[in-house]
């Protein structure tokens, strides 16, 4: 196996998080999907874009999201994923273990906001 | 429901891997396609993608079909190696389905007798039977379900919540309307509290009312099960109001019972009467008192409903209280006032009764069929041992290139489940055939409605067969995935550590040895059989015909009229060629016998002791006719001056209990008192059995002749004729055509009576069919186990057998050493067979007759014959080793 090179190294189970965040506001293709994460995160968190599609894969296995085959505007036969209620339930359980690791991390960084 | 959406989209993977493959590509094809245009470069979409192949197989390693493609691959590899080798795989599975397919089928059976509540009833754990322990013989006390009708009355009196109870009692021979060869229905009648203490609902109709359940004025109306409609009345819903006729009587049909019901027995019942309907007792009640007075009429099956919150537990004792008082009102002597009462479970095999012998034969079976399962484990076992042994080298080149330990197990196991599972299918198959054979066999009385194989035995052979192939595989596995690489890499299929060609002698001792135990109870049921049948009951039970006739209600003839019919009918067959004697007597041989007071000199019949002797009365030709040898004196003269001189003949037995060692020819015996007239002993006849063929002593029994007056039961009631065994068809078809055209309101009932006796001869024919026919498979299976397990130490030691015949060893030396080392392991294993015997033995001490469980004569039979199945085992591959060519055998890997 070649090691690869990645652009930038996710934290374990943040495109997960991503993914539900990005999909909570509108149902997306997968190549949707990577570009509004790639935008928001202004190119910095860019993954390998094929990788999006085993975390796809393990969300809609764990029922978070659903799919479906629609038509794209362009015209083209797309899957569209949707966020499904326990997705949402997930995003608000990630966001907060995400927020409160953020802090930690924050804190032994000594860059705590203080006022 | 998000779970099931995902559950839904991995089933979803699961079921349509191809579709789901090519939308996963159609997908990333897509989002190449628009990276590639946002980025103006195809080259460079896809190194912002990554490895295409790669991300593929990482979204198929989330979905179930990861898991699923290394089975199959398993799958196929156990597939592919098992059909290398057809034979081997053969024997195997029909090794194992035979263990296993002899468990199914007595499964068949015991479920139906131990684990399943009778069909279509409601909360059939809150039904309890009755049980009565009765003190009235003189040894010990018997327990059994069947109780009479005043003392019923005498249980509801006592229950708390009378409507708790109901009674009933079935006829198996009633028949459908009554012509000669009119289909069988089976009848129940039961009190109008049966169907809603039961909980069935009426599929059509209504169900009878206690209005129609009244003794003394019954309404002639029947219930029919809903088999029953659908057989006979193809399913048609104006059969309400319709009559039936179960022989001369007829009812109304006003309900059919809900589907799937059919009463409580093993026997599924057609219709339900009211008891108060039911016919009058048949001919074999000696006292015709009516039903529901006679104390002696104990038919009659009671069942209550307890529900949890009505617990009445001192029921019992006051049921028992109110029993003994009946007892003690009607009983005309020795009142049984230490009967007791019990309840049990609706599965009347699990109740307090003796169990019958078809009961213990199918527990014991159920044993011996567990015996033939590890027998057949054990030998798939070693065959699936040996051949892993044979591949020895590709598993230390699978292990050597990084096989873990963990898949090669899985492999072997995969093969042997594998395996399992084929003869699962194979022995549920057997089981369908085998499960209805067995039924027939124990209860063949019994018309069975229900298929044998049900999702139950499915899953209990599946169950079965995966835990045996599990087992075996981890057997295996551990054995194999442990060798040494640098051995086994050189040495090929040779036989590694003596370790393990222990394991395999193990395994084949351990066949012996529960071989041994097979057959010596198999040999043991079948001495039994042979003593029971040679033994002598007195009559010719070959030979003997005999017919009775019964009558409809209210037409039966006088005993003087019906006797002299059936004068005229004997005197047709008197000389018909085939035929060696006609006679009549008051009752049949062995199913009927009558008590009565008698004196001789100061005694009286009641001062001999624990058994009365019992008289029927008979016409002259009777001894001739029944084979009955007259030792002493003669035979009654003729009928008139038999009568008339007041002639009597005693068996032997009571010739010694009632004149002790005087001749008791000549002597006097006087009827119903002191001072009545006096009847003379002209002969003494050869002992016969009385009611069993099994009867520790025999019984004292003396013989008059017909019509006197004085004594209770002095009428002909019996016809007896003795038929060559060529013509009794053709007599017995006769019979019953000139009964018919002498008595035309009649039915007549003609049995052979070794058919009459079937019943007590079957259990022991029963067991020494079922137990030999297993002994033999195992015995097949075991044969088998040692000549394969030969077979493959030979084929692994030809090197060293080649180099013994170079260094100019005999053919003969060969063989001694080959057959000579098998048979050491088969002696370990016969001896540990007998040490089974002896421990064990006493389990089938009450099924056998006339031989002990520890017969010494037939351990040395089986083990003789077990040993001489061995050396021929052996025998073969052994002489294939000892004529191997050195050249070749030197040359072999």
């Amino acid at each position: 196996m070649t090691p690869r090179e990645r652009k930038s190294e996710l934290l374990p189970g943040t495109l997960d998080m991503l993914v539900l965040k990005t999909l909570s506001v509108a149902p997306l293709h997968g190549y949707a999907i990577a570009q509004h994460i790639e935008r928001l995160s202004r190119e910095v968190l860019s993954v390998e874009q094929g990788s999006l599609y085993p975390a796809l894969e393990r969300l809609q296995r764990a029922g978070y999201i659903t799919s479906k085959w629609g038509t794209s505007p362009t015209g083209r036969r797309a899957r569209y994923y949707t966020i499904t209620a326990s997705g949402r339930r997930q995003l608000g359980q990630e966001i907060s273990r995400f927020d409160s690791v953020a802090l930690a991390i924050a804190r032994v960084l000594g860059r705590e906001a203080r006022d | 429901m998000s779970w099931l959406d995902g559950v839904r989209h991995r089933l979803h993977t699961l079921v349509r891997p191809g579709a789901y493959a090519r939308e996963l590509d159609e997908e990333m094809a897509h989002h190449l396609e628009l990276d590639a245009m946002q980025q103006g470069s195809e080259a460079r979409a896809k190194r912002r993608f990554g490895s295409r192949a790669f991300h593929k197989e990482e979204t198929r390693r989330m979905t179930w079909l990861a898991s699923f493609d290394v089975l199959r691959q398993d799958l196929s590899y156990a597939w592919r190696s098992l059909a290398r080798s057809p034979g081997h795989t053969a024997l195997v599975v029909a090794t194992l389905a035979l263990g296993i397919g002899v468990n199914a089928s007595v499964f068949v059976v015991l479920d139906r007798l131990y684990v399943r509540p009778p069909a279509g009833v409601a909360h059939p754990e809150e039904l309890r039977r009755f049980w009565i322990t009765h003190y009235t013989s003189r040894e010990a006390p018997e327990t059994w379900e069947g109780m009479s009708h005043p003392q019923y009355r005498a249980l509801v009196g006592a229950a708390a919540d009378p409507s708790s109870l109901t009674l009933y009692t079935t006829d198996w021979s009633e028949r459908l309307g009554h012509a000669g060869d009119a289909p069988k229905v089976r009848a129940v009648y039961a009190t109008a509290s049966y169907f809603r203490v039961l909980g069935v609902r009426p599929a059509l109709g209504r169900f009878f009312v206690p209005d129609e359940d009244v003794i003394g004025r019954p309404t002639p109306v029947a219930v029919i099960s809903h088999r029953f409609w659908r057989r006979v009345f193809g399913g048609d819903t104006t059969v309400l109001g319709r009559t039936i006729a179960l022989g001369r009587r007829e009812y109304t049909v006003i309900g059919v019972a809900a589907r799937g019901f059919g009463g409580l027995d093993l026997q599924e019942a057609d219709v339900w009467i009211p008891l108060a309907a039911q016919p009058p007792a048949t001919w074999w009640t000696a006292d015709r008192g009516s039903w529901f007075e006679n104390p002696n009429t104990v038919a009659y099956l009671a069942i209550q409903r307890v529900r949890a919150e009505a617990t009445d537990a001192s029921f019992e004792q006051r049921a028992t209280a109110a029993i003994r008082a009946v007892n003690l009102r009607l009983a005309r002597r020795n009142p049984d006032t230490l009967a007791t009462v019990a309840r049990g479970p609706i599965i009347a095999a699990l109740g307090p009764g003796k169990p019958g012998a078809e009961l213990v034969i199918s527990t014991r079976l159920a044993a011996v069929a567990l015996i033939v399962l590890v027998i057949a484990f054990a030998n798939t076992t070693n065959l699936l041992l040996a051949r892993a042994n044979r591949r020895r080298r590709e598993i230390a080149v699978r292990i050597a290139l990084g096989i873990s330990r963990w898949r090669l197990a899985r492999l072997l196991l995969t093969e042997t489940v594998l395996l399992a599972f084929v003869a699962a299918v194979v022995a549920l198959l057997a089981a369908a055939w085998g499960g209805s054979l067995l039924r027939s066999l124990l209860f063949p009385e019994i018309e069975w409605y229900r298929s044998t194989i049900d999702v139950r035995i499915a899953w209990f052979a599946l169950g079965v067969a995966l835990s045996a192939g599990l087992l075996s595989g981890i057997v295996i596995a551990i054995q194999v995935s442990r060798p040494d690489l640098t051995i086994a890499l050189k040495t090929g299929e040779r036989e590694g550590g003596s370790a393990r060609s222990a394991l395999r002698a193990g395994l084949v001792a351990a066949q012996a040895a529960l071989s041994v135990a097979l057959l010596v109870g198999a040999l043991l049921f079948v001495v039994s059989l042979r003593n029971v049948e040679s033994l002598d009951i007195g009559f010719n039970r070959h030979e003997l015909l005999v017919a009775h006739v019964s009558f409809a209600e209210g037409e039966d003839p006088s005993d003087e009229v019906f006797d002299q019919g059936l004068q005229r009918v004997a005197a047709r067959f008197e000389d018909r060629p085939g035929v060696k004697g006609v006679a009549r007597a008051s009752l049949p041989p062995m199913r009927g016998f009558a008590f009565t007071t008698f004196y001789v000199g100061a005694d009286s019949s009641d001062s001999f002791g624990k058994v009365m002797p019992s008289y029927t009365a008979v016409s002259p030709s009777f001894f001739r006719t029944a084979g009955l040898e007259v030792r002493r004196g003669r035979g009654f003269s003729d009928s008139v001056s038999a009568q008339a001189s007041h002639e009597m003949l005693v068996n032997e037995t009571m010739a010694k209990l009632v004149w002790r060692g005087a001749d008791p020819i000549g002597q006097c015996v006087r009827f119903r008192d002191r001072e009545s007239s006096c009847f003379r002993v002209v002969g003494i006849v050869e002992d016969a059995r009385r009611f069993n063929v099994i009867e520790d002593t025999p019984a004292p029994q003396y013989y008059v002749p017909l019509g006197i007056a004085e004594l209770g039961s002095g009428f002909a009631g019996t016809l007896l004729v003795r038929a060559d065994p060529g013509t009794q068809r053709a007599v017995t078809r006769e019979l019953a055509t000139a009964l018919r055209a002498e008595f035309p309101s009649a039915t007549p009932d003609i049995e052979l009576m070794t058919d009459v006796l079937e019943p007590e001869y079957r259990p022991w024919r029963l067991g020494a069919t079922l137990f030999s026919g297993l002994g033999i498979l195992a015995l097949l299976v075991a044969a088998i186990g040692i000549y394969s397990n030969v077979w493959y130490a030979v084929a692994q030691r030809t090197r060293e057998f080649g180099i013994r015949m170079a260094l100019g060893a005999r053919i003969a030396d060969v063989l001694r050493l080959v057959v000579g080392q098998s048979l050491r392991v088969v002696v370990i294993g016969i001896a540990g067979g007998l040490l089974l015997v002896l421990l064990g033995g006493g389990l089938i001490a009450s099924l056998l007759f006339g031989i002990g469980p520890r017969d010494p004569r037939t351990m040395l039979v089986v083990s003789g014959s077990l040993l001489a199945v061995s050396v021929l085992a052996a025998f073969f591959p052994a002489w294939r080793a000892a004529r191997v060519d050195p050249t070749i055998a030197l040359r072999a890997d």
